[in-house]
Parts: structure tokens; sequence; C-alpha cells
């Protein structure tokens, strides 16, 4: 369905003088590049929801905005259902949903228009739009504030409408970056609700997150990334047969086997 | 593209700092800041003309016409002061408004005593009438002198303007009235409409592009398919209507409040002025600006892509009011007109063209040079825009 191969991305580094003492340290600073990702490989097949985990800094968000188009690799490939993104953005973008972690709303539009926008923007016509609006709204409840200006919403709602903003399309394949960050208890619920439901219909889902027990609950693969490359890639199982007891113990043991290398 | 617009234009009209900016500052504000400062100055003059000054006179009694001229409560009051005072001090320390001090040899037979010096002391910093008031008096005298003057020495009238002139250095001009004052207004109208024009078109740019930077919606924005281009050409044309529109209703405004404030006189002569410019002239004056504007859009939407946040891109911002004064001044400079090379260099063209058109002297062929090189130059700079797009260092910085 969707497979990455050895991935890599360096940014040119403007300023050396600036970086923090532990920038410098990294051994991904080489010269006037920092090497933020530099082999970052794995797959996700129909149906399955893949964790993407690593340690801040990691590159797991510059490894999802590749995937999400919004900037181009150095080298490697990705491939959705046989579309190569990288010579195709514009036909990929179709077929990926992507919610970045920072992401937010045109504040002074209704959530309504906002997700009705990026409708428009896919190409969709104004009645499917508002087909597409009002299942989303069933499926994460939120017809009390869909016609309220979002420069109010709490964050919760601001969620809730990104995300819908983000799969009003239908896409083959939905990223999400660290989706339940910064929100309460209830609203990390819907967002977890929302990816079991993409997960039965049959749409992969890979997202980024700090929470291993989200990992526990809905994963069926996780990817494990550090310094730029992939440090663990498999099956929920042999992620957790790493080491012995928690998901974190098997977390530490994927980063230990870089150092040790 | 449209979409791009369209959305961005809904936002920009819910936006109320924004539209008060573009709508409500030039409709409302101006003509009131313009309106008190024309109240209290009219108070200002008013006073000075109204009250009561305190003088003192010296020599009072060579000249007892002057002293009868002064005796007029309403209007001036008598100081005694000391014969050896000092005229500074007493002036300052507000004892008297004025010294009036009259020679011995002042006379009505101004053939035997020659030329009186009659001196005013008084404070002329600042609004005051003083001298207007004192100099009303005595030069009613004086004429008076001079006709007695004419009487005993029998001049008639002809001899008599000869003696007082003997020579006329006449100012014919050949220019019209529409010339005269186009040269003036016209040379003001760039100014205005270009400075509003940036001020209305900043506000936009920055939330279009920093804006939406610092909100994070510009990466969702990005990947949506929907090309580039599209969106830079979306964004830059919200921009360029927003600073058109500014410059649009200010010179509205401005054309409505002038003709409801001046009255009379002064709202003939505007009429009349406004009357001999074609309207074809109106039209190109607001056509010429659209390529000003396409620079100042694309200008203004590159700095905002580039910058982090609101903040960095309104300080970024803020030198280009500056910049683009100096091309407009040099199109005031003596010399510079619309021919050769001048025509070519952006924005003082479209300020001496505007100046052209007021005052009806354009040559219409100069329009091929002016759109020529503004539409080049906006051209590259939105090329740029787009191509800044598409960097990755600009976008995630």
């Amino acid at each position: 369905m969707i497979e990455i191969k050895q991935l890599a991305k360096k940014f040119a580094v403007e300023n050396p003088k600036k970086l923090s003492e532990q920038e410098k340290k990294d051994p991904r600073l080489k010269g006037r590049f920092f090497h933020s990702v530099q082999d970052v490989s794995f797959t996700c097949q129909k149906g399955e929801v893949l964790g993407l985990l690593g340690p801040n800094g990691a590159g797991k968000t510059t490894t999802l905005r590749m995937l999400s188009t919004a900037l181009k690799p150095d080298s490697g490939s990705v491939e959705i259902s046989g579309d190569n993104v990288l010579t195709n953005p514009v036909i990929a973008r179709k077929k990926i949903g992507f919610l970045s972690g920072s992401t937010g709303l045109y504040g002074r539009l209704t959530g309504r228009e906002n997700i009705h926008y990026f409708g428009q923007l896919h190409g969709m016509s104004d009645a499917s739009i508002a087909l597409r609006i009002k299942e989303l709204a069933d499926l994460l409840d939120m017809h009390n504030f869909l016609d309220r200006r979002s420069e109010n919403f709490s964050t919760g709602m601001k969620q809730k409408t990104a995300i819908a903003r983000a799969v009003v399309h239908s896409p083959k394949l939905v990223i999400l970056d660290e989706p339940t960050t910064g929100l309460d208890i209830m609203a990390t619920q819907t967002v977890l609700e929302f990816i079991r439901g993409l997960k039965e219909q049959g749409t992969p889902v890979i997202f980024s997150t700090h929470h291993l027990d989200e990992v526990e609950e809905l994963c069926d693969k996780v990817t494990v990334i550090d310094q730029g490359r992939t440090m663990f890639d498999g099956h929920i199982a042999s992620f957790k047969a790493l080491a012995d007891g928690s998901l974190h113990q098997s977390f530490m043991a994927a980063i230990q086997s870089t150092t040790s290398e | 593209m449209w979409l791009v617009f369209k959305k961005e234009i809904k936002e920009l009209l819910r936006d109320r700092k924004t539209l008060f900016f573009m709508i409500a500052l030039p409709l409302l504000i101006f003509p009131l800041i313009i309106g008190i400062v024309g109240f209290v100055s009219k108070q200002a003059i008013d006073k000075a003309e109204t009250q009561v000054l305190n003088y003192a006179l010296i020599g009072g009694q060579y000249a007892p016409d002057i002293v009868k001229e002064l005796q007029q409560p309403e209007k001036f009051s008598l100081v005694e002061i000391e014969g050896n005072a000092d005229y500074t001090s007493i002036i300052r320390n507000e004892t008297v408004d004025f010294v009036l001090e009259i020679p011995e040899n002042y006379s009505n037979d101004v053939l035997k005593n020659g030329q009186a010096n009659v001196k005013l002391y008084f404070n002329d910093a600042g609004l005051n009438l003083v001298y207007r008031r004192v100099n009303e008096i005595v030069k009613s005298q004086s004429e008076l002198f001079q006709q007695s003057a004419f009487t005993s020495l029998g001049l008639d009238a002809a001899e008599q303007s000869a003696l007082i002139e003997p020579l006329v250095l006449e100012k014919v001009n050949t220019a019209d009235d529409r010339e005269n004052w186009g040269e003036k207004i016209g040379g003001m109208l760039p100014y205005l409409l270009f400075l509003i024009c940036l001020s209305g078109a900043m506000a936009p740019a920055t939330d279009i592009g920093a804006g939406e930077k610092e909100r994070g919606t510009l990466e969702t924005l990005l990947i949506s398919p929907i090309d580039r281009n599209k969106i830079v050409m979306g964004k830059f044309l919200t921009i360029a209507f927003a600073g058109t529109m500014t410059a649009l209703i200010t010179v509205l405004s401005m054309v409505i409040w002038g003709l409801v404030l001046s009255q009379g006189m002064a709202i003939k002569f505007v009429a009349d002025f406004m009357a001999q410019i074609a309207i074809l002239d109106f039209l190109l004056i607001f056509l010429m600006l659209v390529p000003v504007v396409a620079i100042f859009s694309a200008v203004l939407l590159s700095i905002s892509i580039y910058a982090k946040s609101f903040k960095e891109a309104q300080s970024y911002m803020g030198p280009m009011t500056i910049l683009v004064v100096v091309p407009i001044m040099l199109a005031l400079l003596p010399g510079v007109e619309l021919k050769g090379g001048w025509a070519w260099v952006p924005v003082t063209n479209v300020s001496l063209a505007m100046k052209e058109l007021v005052k009806g002297t354009m040559d219409y062929y100069q329009l091929f040079a002016i759109f020529g090189s503004t539409v080049i130059i906006a051209g590259a700079l939105f090329a740029f825009c787009v191509y800044w797009f598409n960097q990755e260092k600009v976008l995630f910085r």
C-alpha cells in the first residue's frame, strides 16, 4: 500500500554558530548540512495502523512531511499504491490526508467553512462536501460548534475540525503527526476512536506519538526512528518481544541497539 | 486560484481590525482630523484678531493721528511704561503686547521731513496678528501723507502711479489653470495614492503569509492538491485588491468630504478643476495604479512568506514605506520629466504620468514605456514569489 525506502533529507545550516551545544554534538551534523533524516524505511499495508516512535528531534516530523509531499527528500522513494509521490506530488496529495502537529485553523472562518475550503481545494463539489461534512460531524461529534468561528474553539474542538479537514476528501492514506499531543482525555479518546474507525474501513494510518499506550491499543506495526535512522520496523508482537516487560523497555531496547552498533 | 482568492477575501472581510484600517480610517478619521485642525486653527486666528492688545507708545506727541486711531478700547489698551524701560523684557513678561516708537521727524509733510521710521517692537514668534493690525493703522496714515504730497506737487493719477512704481514686470502665465494647479496637485497625488495603497495592502499581506505560517495553516495548504503558483496568484490578487480598494475608498472619501466641506468659491474651483480632467485621464490614473500595486503586492507577499511571524513581517515591511517615497520624490525634482530614461524607472514613471494626466499634458505614447517597464518588473517579482513559495528553506524556516 505504502512503501518508503531509504528516505534521506538534509538541511543547510545557515549559521553554524547559532546551534546549541547539543546540536553540535549530534553526529548528523556534517559540515554545512544537518542530515535530519538519513535512512528511514518502512511499509504499511491496507488496514494497518503504523505507530512511528522516536525521541524528540529523531526526524519523525521530517519523515512525515516528506510523506505528505510538503518536503522533497534528497534520496529514497515513497510509493503509495504504485504512484511515486516524488514525481507526482499533486496526484499523491489527493490520496493522502495529513494532519500536522502544529496545524491551525483559519480563525475568522467557521469550522464548516474551514473544512469546506479544503474540500474545494481537493476539487470536490459543494454537494459532496456538505454530505461529507455531515458524515464527519456525526462521527466526531462536532455539530454543536461547527458553525461558530473557529478562533474561539477549545483545543479539542480545533483538533476535531483539523482531523475532519484532513480527511474531507476520503484519502487512501491518513498521516497524523502527534495527533493527541496537548489534548484532554476526552478529545484524545475521540481521536483514537477515529483512527480505529479508519482502520475498520481498511484505510491505513500512520501516526507519530510519544504515548506507548496508544501504540499498544491501536497499532499493528511499529517503526522506531532515532537520529534519522530506522531502528526498528516490524509488527507489534515482535516489538514487544524486544524486551521483557513493558513497551517502554522495548522502546529503550530498540534505541539502545543504535548506540551499541 | 479564485478559490484561494475568494476565501482570503472572505477572511479579510471578517477581520474588523484590518477593515478598520482599510475603510474606516480613510473614510472617517482623516476628514475628522483635518476638520479638528481646521476648527482649532480658525479659533486661534479669531482669537488673535479680536484680542485686546496692550501697548505702550513712545513719541505719541509727534503723531496725534496714530494716537487717535489706537484709541479703540475693544482693540487696543494703552499701558504707561517708564521712559527707560527695556522693551524686550516688558514684552516678555507680557506687560505689553507691543511698543510703538514714533520718531521726531514724523510729519504729514513728507516732502520736507523725509521718510519716517516708525518702530514696532513685539514678539513675532508664534501666531499673532500684531504687525497686521498695527500696519493697518500706519499704512492708512502713510497713504494719506502720500496723497497730500502728490497734491502739493500737483501730479495727476498717471504720474502718481508711475512715480510709485516706475517699472512693472508683468507675469503672463501661458499655463492654463489646469496645468498650473495640476503641477501642484498632481505631484502630491502619487504620494497619497501609493502610500495609502501600500498601507492598505500591508495588513492583509502580513495575514496571508506570515499569519498563515504562525497559525500553522500553511503546511496544510501546501499539501492540498493545488498548484503552488495558483496559491501564490490567489494570495497576490487578494493583496492587490485590498491595496486598490483602500486607495479607491480614500480618494472617494476625499472627493466627497471635499465637496461637503468646501463651500461657495472653493466648491466652484474644485468642480471646475475636476471638469477639465477627462474621464479617460481619470481612468488612466487608476489603470496606472494597477502595475504599481502589482509590484507592491509581489514584494509584500515575498516578505510576508519569508517572515516567521506577524511581528517579523511587520518589521520587514516598515522600511518599505520609506523606500517607496524615494522614487516618488524623484518625480518631483525639477528636470525629471516623463521622457527617455525616466519613463522606464518604475514607480517614478507612474508618479510622473499621474502628474501629467492631471495637468493635461500627457504624452500618451509614454504609456507604452510605463506599462512595459512596470509589467516586466511586476512579472519578475511575481515569478520570484512563485519561486520563493517553492523553497523549503523559506516555508519551513
